[in-house]
Order: C-alpha cells, then structure tokens, then sequence
C-alpha cells in the first residue's frame, strides 16, 4: 500500500515527462524541415565549393553533386533525409568526411564539458555577487557588480579569449597551449563518457585529470565571464523583490537569523528565475561560443557547424541545429522539473 | 555488484600505468617529434577523393609513394621543388624512349608496404588503374597528361611497368609526380573494396592503405592526425623525424603564440601581418619563398559587356595604380608581376614572368572614350571572404583608381561558396583571386586558365589561336618550337588582357629557430620528408 503511494505521483510525473517530449517532436520535425529548406534557398553550392581540383571542371563538380545526393529533385532530398533521421543517420560531412552522426557524438561531450564548466563557473560567481548586491542595493559592491556584470558583456568572447590567452599563455605560461581538450603530448583517456574530466576520474588518473582541467579553465572563464552579467543581474531583481515580500517580514519580525532568513527563505524563492535564465544561457551558449571554441582550438559542436556552414555543407548544418532543438527541448524540461526541487508548488505542466 | 565495481577499478588501475608508461614515452621523443599547427582540416587520407583538402593532399605525400617524385632546387636562398628535375620515387629508375611515347618503370627492390608485404608490379597496375578509373578527383588530372586509360599501363615483369601514350605529351611523367598518382597496397585494398565501390574509395578516406615515408598512427578528421616514421622505406632517404603531429588551431593569433612560444615547430597559414611581427621578434625561423607557380589577378568577364570590349580591359589596365596595390594588399611581400620593360615578345617563355603593365591615367581616359564610354560606367568588384585579408584593402583601392577615369565600383564581399558558385557560373564580371598550377609549364597555365569553357578559365577568355597553340604545345617535341609558341602564348596574354597578371604572393613558413630543409612544394604544403632539426 505504501508502495503503491510512492510510486504514483512518479508515475504520474514520468507520464508528463513522456507527453513533453512526445508534444516536441512536431516542433522539431519542424526545425528539420525548416532548416532542410533554408540551407538549400541559401546561395552558395557546395559542389563547387568542394570540387576544387586542379583539373576541376564540370565534371568534378557533378561528381560531389552525385556523391552528396544533391542531383536527385528537392522532395526527394527531402524525404530521403527524413528517412535517414528516422534511422538516426544524419548524412556525411563533406568538411570533415565523416558520417555527422560521429562527429556531433564526439563532439558534444567536448562542447557539454566546457558549457557546464562554464555555467558552473558563473553561477558560482553570479549567485554570491546578486546576492551581495541586492541586499546593499545602491552601495559600492553593488556599484562594483553593475561594473564587472557590463564588462563581462561588452568585451567580446573572443577578445576576452585571446586577452586570457595572451596573459595566461604567451607572457605568464602558467595555462598549458591553448589547443583543445588536452595536451597534444598526453595520452587520452579510455572513452567511457567523453567528458574527460569525469573519464579521468573514473580511471584514477589524477594526473591526467589535471592536465584536462587545466585546459578547461581559461575557455571556461572566458564563457563565464560573458554570461556572468544575466545570471548576476537576474539574481539580483530576483533577490530584491523576495527580500521587500510579506514572507520575509514575518521571518525577520519572528527573530530568525538573518543568514537563515537569506539563504533558506529569500535565495530559495527567488531562484525560481534565475533557474529559467540558466537554462536558457546554458542553450545559448551552447551553441554561440562558437568564437570560444575558436580561439582554444574546442572540438566543440558550433565550431564545427560554422565551419561547415562557411562551406555550404548541407548536413552538418542540419544535424547540428536538429541537435540543439533536441538539447532545448531537453534543458527545458529539465529546469520545469528543478522548479519543482526549488518549489514544490510548481509542477511539470 | 561487487565483482563489476572491482573489475571497474582494476581495469581504471591498468589503464592509469599505461597512460604513465604512454607520457614518459611521449617526452623522451620531443625533438624526433615534429608539433605542425594547421588552420585547416585534413577531411581523408585518400587525396582523390571529391572534396579532399589541401591538407589531405599533403598528407598524402608524406604517407603514399608515387612513382616519381619532382626534385628541389635552390631559389634565392630557399629550396623550392623543380618539376625539370623528376627522380624515381616507388620506381628506382625511369626510362623513356626516344619518341617520348613509351616509359618504363623499374620499381625498387625491397620495397614494401606498410603492412610489411612486398610492392608488386600488379600493385602498380592497379593503383595506375584507378588514377583513370575511379570517380575520384584524379581520371581528370591524368587527362591533362594524355592519360586517360587502363590499357596505358602495362605490366612487364615482377618489378617493371610500363606506361604507353599515343602522343608525346610534354607532361606525361609530371603527371605520376601528382598526389593523385598514389601507389596502393592494391591486396589490402581490394579486401575493402565492393561491387559499388571497386576502387575502394570510401574505406581509403578513413584507412591508409600505402608505403610512404610515414604511417598514419591515429586520425581523427578535423582535429588531430599523428605520423609515425616508417623505418622501413625505401623512396629516398630516411626523414629525421620519427613522429608527426599534425593539428587544427583555427585561430590564427593561437597559431602564432604556439609558434613563438616553441610549443609548436612549423607552421605555413598565418596571416601576414603576424608573420611580420613575428620575424621582427626574432624568436622564430621564417622562410619567405615566392609561390613561383602561381599568381594573383585581377579578373575581367570577357563574355560579359562591357569587358567584351578589348578598349575597355586596356583601359583598366592602365587606369590601376600597381604598386599601391602591392603595398596595400601584401605590403609588398611577393614578386611583383606587373611593370616589366618589354613590348611585343617577352625576353623568356617562363610563366608567370612580369607583364609590362603600368598605370597612365591620360591613356586610360583616352581608350574609354574610344570604347564609347567617355563618362564611364559602373560595375561591381567581388572578392571572397577567406581571401578578404588582402583583398580588401586592394578592392578599396580598385575603386578610387578606376573612380577617377569615371567607372564606378561597387565592392561585394562573398562568403567563399557562394564566390565560387558564381565564379563557376561565370556570372562575376570583375573580381580579384589567386591561382596556383602544380605543373608549372606555360603551355599547361594557358590550357588551364585561358581556354575551354571551364572553371578555372578565370576571364572566361577565348582566343581562336590560344587555343589552337595550346594544342600543338602539348605534343610539342621540338624545344625551339615550343618556346617561339610558349612566347606567343604570353604576347596573346599582353595584346588581349582579359585579365591582369599583379604578383605571386609568399609562401611563408614560420619554424622552430633549429629547423631547417623545408622546400616550396607545387601543392603548396609542408613535405615533412625534406625537413630536420639541425
């Protein structure tokens, strides 16, 4: 009996979670569609762009159309596409040669990695300095967030990624070579999750561990820098609006603490938004720090995706944006379910 | 449970003393270990597959033989490669005979596969065969050469080959040189190939199926490629470097610092202006070689009105201000192809060689008024994206010059793909782009820039006695003969300007100080073979 008690509101949460995700697919059947047709009407094409051989005539340039199936009528592009996605094949890369399929799986944990990273970072600097901020409003330290909040958004990604760069690397050398996930001269490690950081923990290497956290930390600090400004700023409204709220008087007029009335009252009402601006930073930056993983050489997903869009190469472009509505539609409703955690009123609508 | 967590942790101990026993390793090598930093991706180990990269094809001449190989010569201080000189590289000796039709191929003795098996001579045949066979990049590059067929290729005996042709074509042999003519391991080839796909393409873009001077260890597309010297080669002598790692850093400022700060050893795609400040810090090596075979230019649709009209080209050319150019586009770092003295003949048949082009503004206005447009007309001037560094400046300056004789320009900037979509369209009346030809011959410039209606003809020129010269050129067996038609080739060029010849940039390698050897090669890469720490 107990059991059964238990198990019925997950149950019923399970089924909300299942009908989410089954509401999405049209949306993302859409994404597909759209992004299909868009990368076609867009102009440059790719055959020409790839048939660049010395001797390359018309012929070469047919042969690529051939080879990447552009010879055959639109709909038919169309529906051979669908079909490969319903397999789960996203079509070749002509960038890198490679099925799409293997180069997002080996390139999302790296781009995940680095965005968690980041976030991680900035709501460990975002939270403290709203905080702060909002219960001194109008004083210096919230003179000195406003200022740190607008440099993180002004100075450019990759501004802010080759000034890091230059300081860390070239003049101090305190960061290993800005190239990627780990030392060229490391080996890596056995490929469990593809997040290295949790695979070198897994196999005890501490050095290696390291090695692949040192790597990690001046893109991660370039990222969090830029989305520190939302994160602090929406933590600081946030904060402000719950501390002048009803609930809070009473707690302060009843003698509690202020330290409890701040962290357990205030903070935990008013993460509410600034849960829902995570997950919408932690989406975009997903896919906009492109300029990032630029600069540090990432392996990441975007800079993959801008690579192969600047060659009008049809698939990647397609299996990435499909990629990020999926992980959209995923973070979303991971962050309605963490709602719930933050306030048990709310539930998975 | 209990027995998985501690096969789990057993498993992670093990592979910990690897990865400890694996780094040791990985630093007693790092002066046999050559560290190259790359903007670009290699995309397949197999050079003749549609799309491969520029990367990939010189990766391919480091991990494949072919027969032949071109030589280096010495060029103003720098090695560059000399497609005169063509030594045997999977073949220990060539010979041709007298009519230019027949060559024979002796193939070295002892040689041997990657996989330890001997080269055979069917292995030759085969991997001939798929340069004319395959629906690859390479039956089209062949053709250039007259070869065009299996039946070509004959096998003579366990270590000779010979290659047949019906005409004498002057570039033949040059064709064998070409990272197309890779020599497969035909035996571990066929294992992958299928009934679709009898030549195997689609298994060599992933695997390496060779005998080069170097083994694929890992490659993961678009990231990193790491070579391992192969101890057993017998095509020329050893390399000095007993591990390559190739890498992709796209951002250029990063390449730099890598360079500078000795983490990297070589690196061949900075821009300009960061080759400038690094030569001037002085803590790295920079080669600086003219890319003799080939050339910028500025391009005029002479199918299109109102470039049709020879007046209105000639009039261009004498309306643009050469030398600021150069500064503005290159700050004058190349070999400047405008300005010569000569008129009528040019003084050698080598190209690209000088044109005597040069700005006269008063001539300029005089010839547009004869073509019927005293007060000008407006046109517009492309240039792609990826070549916007120099080109932007130099379009900036295109504009006022020709705005001065009454032409107004507009300047449209292209995302790469689409550039070359219209540029293969032919639909671009004036734009600016470079070209580069891996048989340096002149007749072979002509045929592929200025004849047929194909892309590479960038002015869409064509010139009834061109093309007949570039036609008679080919089978040409006579050296006198071939230079008095060679020098027409380039007087045409001068009389007709479809489009204008401006500079052949540099080719600017940028090393550790201790390295040295590295050679100008025709495909524009770095040829890990010719280079050592000294």
């Amino acid at each position: 009996m107990s059991e059964a008690r238990a198990q019925g509101p997950l149950r019923r949460a399970a089924r909300r979670v299942g009908i989410r995700l089954l509401s999405a697919l049209p949306a993302l059947f859409g994404v597909l569609v759209f992004t299909f047709i868009l990368m076609r009407v867009l102009p440059g094409d790719p055959a020409v762009f790839f048939a660049a051989g010395a001797a390359g005539g018309q012929a070469e340039i047919e042969m690529v159309r051939q080879q990447m199936g552009l010879d055959r009528p639109l709909p038919e592009q169309l529906l051979r596409y669908l079909w490969d996605v319903a397999r789960g094949e996203l079509g070749m890369s002509m960038t890198t040669g490679q099925p799409v399929r293997t180069d997002l799986l080996e390139r999302l944990p790296a781009s995940l990695e680095l965005t968690f990273a980041a976030l991680l970072l900035a709501l460990g600097l975002a939270l403290p300095l709203g905080v702060l901020a909002a219960l001194r409003p109008g004083s210096p330290v919230d003179h000195l967030v406003r200022f740190l909040c607008t440099l993180g958004v002004c100075v450019p990604t990759f501004v802010s990624g080759l000034l890091l760069v230059y300081v860390f690397y070239y003049l101090l050398a305190w960061a290993p070579d800005p190239t990627g996930r780990l030392d060229v001269f490391a080996a890596t490690p056995p490929g469990i999750t593809g997040f290295l950081l949790v695979d070198f923990a897994l196999v005890r290497d501490w050095e290696g561990w390291r090695a692949a956290a040192a790597q990690i930390v001046l893109p991660a600090s370039t990222m969090a820098l830029f989305v520190l400004a939302p994160l602090a700023r929406m933590t600081r409204a946030s904060m402000l609006a719950v501390l002048g709220s009803e609930f809070i008087r009473t707690a302060r007029s009843l003698g509690l603490s202020g330290r409890r009335v701040v962290l357990v009252y205030a903070l935990r009402n008013a993460l509410i938004p600034v849960l829902t601006i995570s997950g919408i930073v932690f989406s975009t930056m997903l896919g906009a720090n492109v300029l990032v993983e630029k600069v540090f050489s990432w392996p990441g997903v975007a800079s993959y995706a801008l690579d192969a869009l600047l060659a009008s190469d049809y698939a990647p472009v397609q299996g990435f944006v499909l990629l990020m509505a999926a992980i959209f539609v995923a973070v979303n409703l991971l962050v309605d379910l963490l709602y719930g955690v933050a306030d048990p009123r709310a539930s998975v609508a | 449970m209990e027995v998985n967590r501690r096969g789990l942790l057993a498993a992670g101990g093990s592979a910990a003393a690897l990865l400890a026993a694996s780094r040791e390793a990985g630093a007693q090598t790092r002066a046999e270990t050559l560290r190259y930093v790359t903007g670009n991706v290699i995309n397949t180990l197999d050079p003749t597959v549609p799309g491969a990269t520029r990367e990939s094809f010189g990766l391919s001449m480091n991990v494949y033989d072919r027969l032949a190989a071109f030589g280096r010569r010495q060029f103003e201080g720098n090695w560059v490669f000399d497609h005169n000189s063509i030594r045997g590289e999977l073949a220990e000796r060539i010979e041709r005979s007298p009519d230019g039709l027949r060559f024979t191929f002796v193939l070295r003795e002892g040689a041997t596969w990657h996989d330890g098996t001997p080269v055979t001579a069917e292995d030759v045949k085969w991997s001939l065969d798929r340069t004319v066979s395959a629906r690859s990049l390479a039956p089209p590059q062949m053709q250039l050469g007259s070869i065009t067929r299996p039946e070509q290729f004959r096998i003579l005996g366990p270590r000779a080959v010979e290659m047949l042709l019906d005409k004498p074509d002057r570039l033949a042999l040059s064709n064998t040189c070409v990272p197309y003519a890779i020599m497969v391991n035909s035996t571990l080839a066929k294992r992958h190939a299928t009934a679709d796909d009898p030549w195997a393409l689609n298994w060599m873009r992933d695997n390496a199926a060779a005998g080069g001077a170097y083994i694929v260890e890992t490659h993961r597309p678009g990231q990193q490629t790491v070579l391992r010297r192969n101890d057993a080669w017998k095509g020329g002598p050893l390399p000095q470097f007993r591990r390559i790692i190739i890498q992709t850093v796209p951002e250029p400022a990063t390449r730099a610092s890598l360079v500078e700060r000795g983490d990297a050893d070589l690196c061949i795609d900075l821009s300009p202006s960061d080759v400038q400040a690094l030569s001037q810090r002085g803590r790295v090596k920079v080669v600086s070689i003219p890319q003799t075979n080939g050339f910028t230019h500025i391009s005029m649709n002479n199918r299109m009105a109102p470039f049709d009209d020879l007046r209105v080209r000639q009039a261009i050319a004498a309306a643009l201000p050469y030398q600021d150019l150069f500064q503005a586009a290159l700050f004058g770092r190349g070999r400047a192809l405008f300005g010569a003295g000569w008129s009528g003949s040019p003084p050698s048949s080598d190209f690209p060689q000088p044109m005597p082009l040069r700005q006269d503004l008063d001539g300029a206005r005089e010839l547009l008024r004869q073509s019927g447009h005293p007060n000008g007309f407006s046109t517009t001037f492309t240039i792609g994206v990826g070549i916007s560094p120099w080109a932007e400046p130099m379009a900036a300056l295109v504009r006022e010059a020709l705005g001065r004789i009454g032409i107004q320009v507009e300047i449209r900037k292209l995302p790469d793909a689409q550039f070359n979509t219209a540029q293969a369209e032919r639909t671009l009346p004036f734009y600016t782009e470079g070209g580069t030809a891996w048989l340096p011959a002149t007749y072979y410039f002509f045929r592929l820039y200025f004849t047929r209606p194909q892309r590479w003809n960038f002015a869409s020129f064509d010139n009834a006695e061109m093309n007949a010269l570039v036609e008679q050129a080919q089978f040409e067996t006579d050296p006198a003969a071939y230079e008095r038609q060679a020098k027409r080739m380039i007087e045409i060029l001068n009389e007709q300007v479809p489009l204008l010849l401006m500079w052949q940039p540099l080719h600017e390698a940028v090393m550790a100080q201790n390295m040295d050897g590295y050679t100008y090669q025709f495909y524009r890469q770095a040829d890990f073979r010719d280079l050592r720490r000294v």
